[in-house]
């Protein structure tokens, strides 16, 4: 993982993490309303933490994904521990630098993010089948896992334009 | 894999957390799934998750109510073109249920007076308690929902969730203004049943998916595609008689059930306070004197044996 490139004040990235992380949250929390339990919504807390592990990296600590995780496990009403295992485990293993160069550039970027993605999301099936002792449906995860993987880079491209910058970062 | 290295080197961009930190968070991410496993949920967590809930509805309420406008537009055009082919529907019917209100009646009167003779006691409902179902907690782990009532309106864990087609669930978590409602579709429902037309038992087992699966019919049960299913009230959990579905035959030969409740969103339900038939030991008769003791009681002592009785 990169150390930040952002050199802004590091309160207002604070803030920035902090307001961006509950929106997701509570967002994820109202999503199944909008479009049913039997449907699919992206995993925007899964993008929400790899934008800032990119951005600000410090932040996105251990503990930092295992609060997340637990309070969207919360939010979600799934058992507490499931998105909290898949993103500490997930994070841990996307954080190498040599996955695609740096983890500037929105191509490789997104490559990274949908190996994340697909991590995060077995893990956290298998996490939850073990919670409630039988497999999980699985075209659920799977919808969700394609939709996050291609909100994250129009997201990822949003950002950038607002800094106008050529990359993502 | 990533290394982790103990804080971070100058000449290096590379941000490395303590292993230690990753270890702690694994090893309480795991503890939690243990300690959290939706079948043997603590009584203190379940009350924590129903507070932590019931702080946040009116965060979910404000959520809630743009959602809610959004998710109406398109189904509010398509109505428009239903309602008058409804309406005329609905005359008609209507025509018939008052002929049918009238034998209702009728049978109501008959009912009770056939109650009063056999002095039957049917099970303790309370007056129903009527919410907002306002966010759907579904995911693909848990099928569940929040419901605007909690214990200040009278619920309480273990009571039956309707709305206006049938059976959805029951309250497993209450806090004060808030519940959770766990449908008949999630992995931990298990509601006795039977078909309406033939009496036939069974277990209606949720599996996460839109059609929970009627087990433990038997080997020859008497059952139609199509039979109603209602709750038979043998677990002592539900009321006896609630709409629960139409029973179907896949194609695999198993028994599933088509939930009532899934003609409409779930939006306003009912909570039925139903208290389940106790067992003697769980509630005893009171100890009265001889002098408080009623007539029925006294007769159905066995007296006490005379002198002469005991000498023949």
């Amino acid at each position: 993982m990169r150390a930040p490139y952002e050199q802004s004040s590091p309160w207002g990235a604070l803030i920035g993490l902090l307001l961006s992380l509950i929106a997701a949250l509570l967002l994820q929390g109202a999503a199944a309303r909008l479009i049913g339990g039997a449907g699919a919504f992206p995993n925007l807390v899964l993008i929400a933490l790899f934008i800032w592990s990119i951005k600000r990296p410090f932040y996105v600590a251990p503990p930092v994904l295992l609060l997340v995780g637990l309070i969207q496990d919360l939010f979600t009403g799934g058992p507490f521990g499931v998105w909290a295992l898949s993103y500490v485990i997930a994070f841990t293993v996307a954080r190498d630098r040599e996955a695609d160069g740096g983890g500037g550039e929105l191509g490789p970027m997104a490559v990274r993010f949908a190996a994340l993605a697909a991590i995060a999301q077995l893990i956290a099936w298998a996490a939850g089948s073990a919670a409630i002792a039988a497999p999980a449906p699985f075209a659920g995860l799977i919808g969700e896992t394609i939709l996050t993987i291609v909100l994250c880079p129009l997201v990822a491209w949003a950002f950038a334009r607002r800094k106008e910058r050529s990359s993502f970062m | 894999m990533a290394t982790y290295r103990s804080g971070r080197r100058r000449d290096d961009d590379i941000v490395r957390f303590p292993i230690v930190l990753f270890l702690v968070s694994l090893g309480l991410a795991v503890g939690a799934l243990y300690v959290d496993r939706p079948a043997e949920r603590p009584e203190a967590l379940s009350q924590f998750r129903a507070d932590a809930t019931n702080a946040l509805l009116p965060v979910f309420e404000f959520i809630d109510a743009p959602v809610r406008g959004i998710e109406n537009v398109g189904p509010w055009w398509k109505r428009q073109f239903e309602l008058a082919e409804e309406n005329r529907a609905l005359q008609v019917e209507n025509a018939e249920l008052r002929a049918w209100r009238d034998v209702a009646r009728s049978l109501q009167e008959t009912n009770a007076r056939y109650r009063d003779a056999l002095n039957l006691q049917g099970p303790t409902v309370g007056q129903r308690i009527s919410a907002w179902s306002f966010a759907d907690q579904s995911s693909d782990f848990v099928r569940s929902r929040l419901i605007g009532a909690g214990r200040a309106d009278g619920v309480a864990t273990g009571y039956p969730v309707v709305n206006v087609y049938g059976l959805i669930g029951r309250t497993v978590e209450v806090g004060q203004d808030s519940s959770r409602v766990i449908m008949l579709t999630d992995f931990n429902s298990r509601i006795s049943v039977m078909a309406d037309r033939s009496n036939a038992r069974g277990l209606l087992v949720g599996d996460n998916s839109e059609f929970p699966r009627l087990e433990y019919v038997g080997r020859d049960p008497d059952l139609r595609d199509g039979d109603r299913i209602v709750t038979s009230g043998d677990d002592n959990v539900m009321p006896r008689g609630l709409p629960v579905g139409r029973a179907r035959l896949g194609t695999d030969g198993r028994w599933s059930v088509e939930l009532f409740s899934r003609a409409a969103p779930v939006d306003l339900v009912w909570i039925w306070p139903f208290q389940p038939v106790l067992p003697p030991e769980a509630n005893p008769v009171p100890v009265t004197s001889p002098e408080e003791a009623t007539p029925a009681q006294v007769q159905s002592e066995p007296a006490p044996l005379s002198d002469d009785e005991g000498e023949g």
